[in-house]
């Protein structure tokens, strides 16, 4: 039998969802590419790839948090509250160092990820609800400590700024300098650690195996804590990255932004395939869920629409492409006599 | 029984002040079948979960090989050698045949990481010694409930076992499937393994068991060989009560027929059904699994349309296209699957019950009477013997035997003159058993119409006064009143269940004989 490159590559077969996600940005780059030539450009590239940078990140947290048969809507504060706090910290110690930035952040992110997993597991609560109360409660323990000023672009720590301008490759062009973002690699290296995480290490399949069923779980002797502490930590982690990412690429440090877009991305992961049950998502339908996103966002402007048609547009595509998917799997049980939902 | 090696010495166990498991002791020889029987909520179970680490007994301790593994969570069970098929089978439905048998055994040998290949071979080498093959790439969700428990049993073999426990094993199973187990733990026995097979099915327990414990309220009523015990006195040791079921005679002198089926058929389902049901019938409705006795049966409730043939109630013909235009015909069924189909389980047993008649609780405001809801559902609960007569009760947290009883009472609510029910019966213990069957005996005996589908040819020789077997989707034969009173019509009756083919051949020169011209 042939094997599709596809199958060669990730080693399974593509979900419908991945097919559906694919044929719709297809379609939609060449209805746009019709309507505006200005579209097609290495630039437009250039600029999605920078602003999509750190959603596609959090993204990749969201996944594995879903896949673990949880949901977290605290990643956007932990993912402020991170980036805020090494900023502060930079700024009150004098260190102007974009690694020292990272650093810090990824390690409070860690922890608050860490926090919540201790919670769900030692209350044994919802994970909606956990992390709908850390989430103001990590925002407010950083207002009241930290405070919430802002800092524009001269007076927030230099190499912050710097990092976010730092271009892999540059395109002069008669309409201005475009450049690669250094965003790039850090979003290919999250998605390929987290690839190699979730398929290759016993650890990430005891995150599907958990998602899957947790009774099951613990009878087979998978410390259940252990994982979920992985999971949300490790969310929290990337939330952390995302962090310095987001103020890096804004030039601007804004402490109450952010916080509020977290259902739009996780309505994205859910677009990609991965399932609110658990057990059930894939990188590959992540990143496609992400784009349609983003296309949606930054390209509007070419069709002549103006921004409140892209939340028009993301719930058409979330409601059809979900909608379709359900149906047929309905009909599918209906044939086979099958009337629960499970 | 050969060296003993697993011991349970004083084990007892308490929840919240109940006593689950008083004093148990017990000991498992090397090689040997031990059959743990009882009933529900008599501590097989618990006793399982105590061995296998999930539990930690509040006193007694178990021996494996002569050193003590309780309370030390699962891995240290499962390194002892215990291995436990539970009656959910406990798979990941979204990970891989593969995975899913690879898993307990990489996670064992402290394997950080995934090899593809590794995963494969092993699941390959355990599906080996099962002596079955299956699809290792495809996802456990895709598989039949019979492929499902192969898996489960790879799994369980995959970790060197001494000691396998199997809980309920056969309980979804179609007769043949569970003869197919049965094989496979026979083998597994005679290469050294030593198994625990739960089950309250007692013709596979005498089938297979070298020993049998019975269990009773917590306490261990006894150790017995296979041949001290025959069905009677172990069901008197599991129930502490002498159980028989009393035959269905219909006593009713109308021939009218209630409802006809006449050459109903659905492409793919079954096809040229043909049969009357009178008023007092129960009408066992067998064959095997996948016979096409289900789709059958909801065809007549509306949920799966049939494309030729006709359904006539009271002598009108009828369409029946949705459940609440079968309702409105007074039918009722209660579905094969009752957690899914039948309950609502996150509700209360009052709950559960009204749902079916809502209407009729309406007051004069078009509100619900909470009276006459809180009676009816005090009614149902004393009707059907509940064992719990508190209705706040969530019905998730009874027994399936009471669980039953609450399904069949929620229809009987609504004064049904068409009762189906499909197989009524699957993984209830005996004493509900019997009182299930004197329900729907009552219920014929006031002058309904029954169907009864089950495979079990006991179930269907105690309580049908009419049999129609069904194999692959067509009326393989029929039989009456006088042929079921004949006595060795029930061994006649397992064989064709357990064999169509043969009987397929035997028949075909009589069926063409009888032609639906010749229904009275």
């Amino acid at each position: 039998m042939k094997t599709s490159p596809f199958r060669a590559v990730f080693n399974r077969r593509s979900t419908a969802m991945e097919k559906y996600l694919l044929a719709i940005i297809i379609g939609y780059i060449v209805i746009v590419a019709l309507k505006n030539p200005l579209f097609f450009s290495v630039e437009t590239l250039f600029d999605m790839l920078r602003s999509g940078s750190g959603v596609m990140i959090l993204a990749i947290g969201v996944l594995i948090v879903l896949v673990s048969g949880g949901i977290d809507v605290s990643f956007t504060a932990i993912a402020v509250v991170s980036g805020y706090t090494s900023v502060k910290l930079m700024l009150a110690l004098g260190i102007d160092n974009i690694l020292f930035a990272f650093m810090v952040s990824i390690v409070v992110g860690c922890l608050l990820g860490a926090i919540n997993a201790l919670i769900i597991y030692r209350f044994n609560l919802p994970t909606l609800i956990v992390t709908l109360g850390t989430a103001s409660a990590y925002h407010g323990l950083m207002a009241t400590v930290l405070g919430t000023k802002s800092f524009p672009t001269g007076a927030m720590p230099q190499s912050l700024v710097n990092f976010g301008s730092t271009d892999l490759i540059v395109i002069n062009s008669d309409t201005g300098r475009y450049g690669l973002t250094v965003f790039l690699p850090i979003v290919i290296a999250v998605l390929v650690l987290t690839w190699f995480i979730l398929y290759r290490t016993m650890l990430g399949r005891q995150v599907f195996a958990v998602g899957s069923n947790e009774e099951s779980a613990s009878r087979l002797g998978i410390n259940i804590f252990r994982t979920k502490l992985f999971v949300y930590a490790y969310s929290g982690a990337l939330s952390g990255l995302m962090g310095i990412i987001y103020f890096s690429e804004l030039k601007y440090v804004n402490p109450v932004s952010l916080v509020g877009t977290e259902l739009m991305i996780i309505a994205a992961v859910v677009i990609g395939g991965a399932k609110l049950t658990g057990g059930e998502g894939t990188i590959l339908g992540t990143i496609l869920g992400i784009v349609v996103v983003q296309l949606f966002q930054s390209t509007l402007v070419f069709l002549g629409l103006g921004s409140s048609w892209n939340d028009l547009f993301f719930g058409a595509v979330l409601l059809i492409s979900l909608g379709v998917m359900y149906y047929r799997q309905r009909i599918q049980d209906r044939k086979n006599l099958v009337f629960a939902t499970a | 029984m050969g060296n003993p090696i697993l011991i349970a010495e004083n084990l007892s166990i308490a929840f919240g002040g109940v006593t689950a498991l008083d004093s148990i002791n017990l000991s498992i020889g090397e090689g040997e079948i031990l059959c743990l029987a009882g009933e529900n909520g008599s501590g097989k179970s618990t006793f399982v979960k105590i061995v296998s680490g999930v539990y930690a007994p509040s006193a007694g301790s178990v021996a494996i090989d002569g050193g003590r593994v309780d309370s030390q969570g699962p891995r240290a069970a499962i390194s002892a050698g215990v291995q436990v098929i539970y009656q959910d089978l406990s798979l990941f439905d979204h990970l891989s045949v593969a995975e899913n048998i690879a898993m307990n055994r990489m996670m064992h040998d402290g394997s950080k990481l995934v090899k593809r290949s590794t995963m494969r071979t092993i699941a390959a080498e355990q599906l080996a010694r099962v002596g079955v093959e299956l699809p290792l790439d495809d996802r456990v969700s895709t598989l039949s409930v019979a492929n499902k428990q192969l898996v489960a049993i790879a799994r369980a073999l995959s970790m060197d076992a001494r000691i396998l426990f199997m809980d309920e094993p056969t309980t979804a199973l179609t007769t043949n499937e569970v003869k197919r187990l049965l094989k496979i733990v026979l083998e597994l026995k005679s290469r050294g393994l030593s198994i625990v097979f739960i089950s309250h099915k007692l013709d596979e327990v005498f089938a297979i068991a070298d020993r049998i414990t019975i269990f009773r309220d917590g306490h261990k009523v006894g150790d017995f060989t296979a041949a001290e015990l025959d069905e009677e006195s172990l069901s008197f040791h599991m129930t502490g009560r002498r159980v028989s079921y009393a035959r269905y005679h219909r006593q009713i002198d109308d021939e009218t027929p209630l409802l006809q089926v006449q050459g109903l058929g659905r492409t793919g389902n079954y096809q040229d059904v043909t049969f009357d049901l009178r008023n007092g019938d129960i009408l066992g409705l067998t064959g095997l699994l996948g016979a096409g006795r289900t789709e059958l049966a909801l065809s007549l409730f509306g949920l799966n349309a049939p494309d030729s043939g006709r359904i006539l109630i009271g002598g009108k013909p009828v369409s029946i296209r949705s459940p609440l235009q079968a309702m409105e015909h007074g039918i009722a069924l209660v579905p094969e699957d009752r957690k899914t189909q039948g309950l609502f389980g996150a509700q209360s047993i009052r709950n559960n019950v009204s749902s079916n008649v809502i209407d009729s609780l309406l007051g004069r405001t078009r509100l619900i009477d909470r009276k006459a809801e809180q009676a009816l559902a005090v009614a149902t609960v004393h009707e059907m013997n509940v064992n719990n007569k508190n209705v706040d009760t969530l019905v998730q947290n009874l027994s399936g035997g009471n669980q039953q009883k609450v399904v069949i009472g929620k229809w009987i609510a609504r004064h049904p003159t068409i009762f189906i029910l499909d197989s009524p019966t699957v993984g209830i213990d005996i004493g509900s058993k019997q009182e299930i069957y004197d329900r729907i005996h009552a219920l014929a005996a006031s002058g309904i119409g029954v169907i009864v589908i089950s495979d079990e040819p006991e179930e269907i020789i105690a309580n049908c006064n009419r049999v129609l077997v069904m194999h692959e989707g067509a009326v393989l034969d029929r039989f009456e009143e006088a042929d079921l009173r004949a006595p060795e019509f029930k061994d006649r009756l397992a064989t064709i269940i357990s064999d169509p083919e043969a009987h397929v051949k035997h028949a075909t020169a009589a069926l063409t004989t009888i032609t639906p011209g010749d229904q009275r």
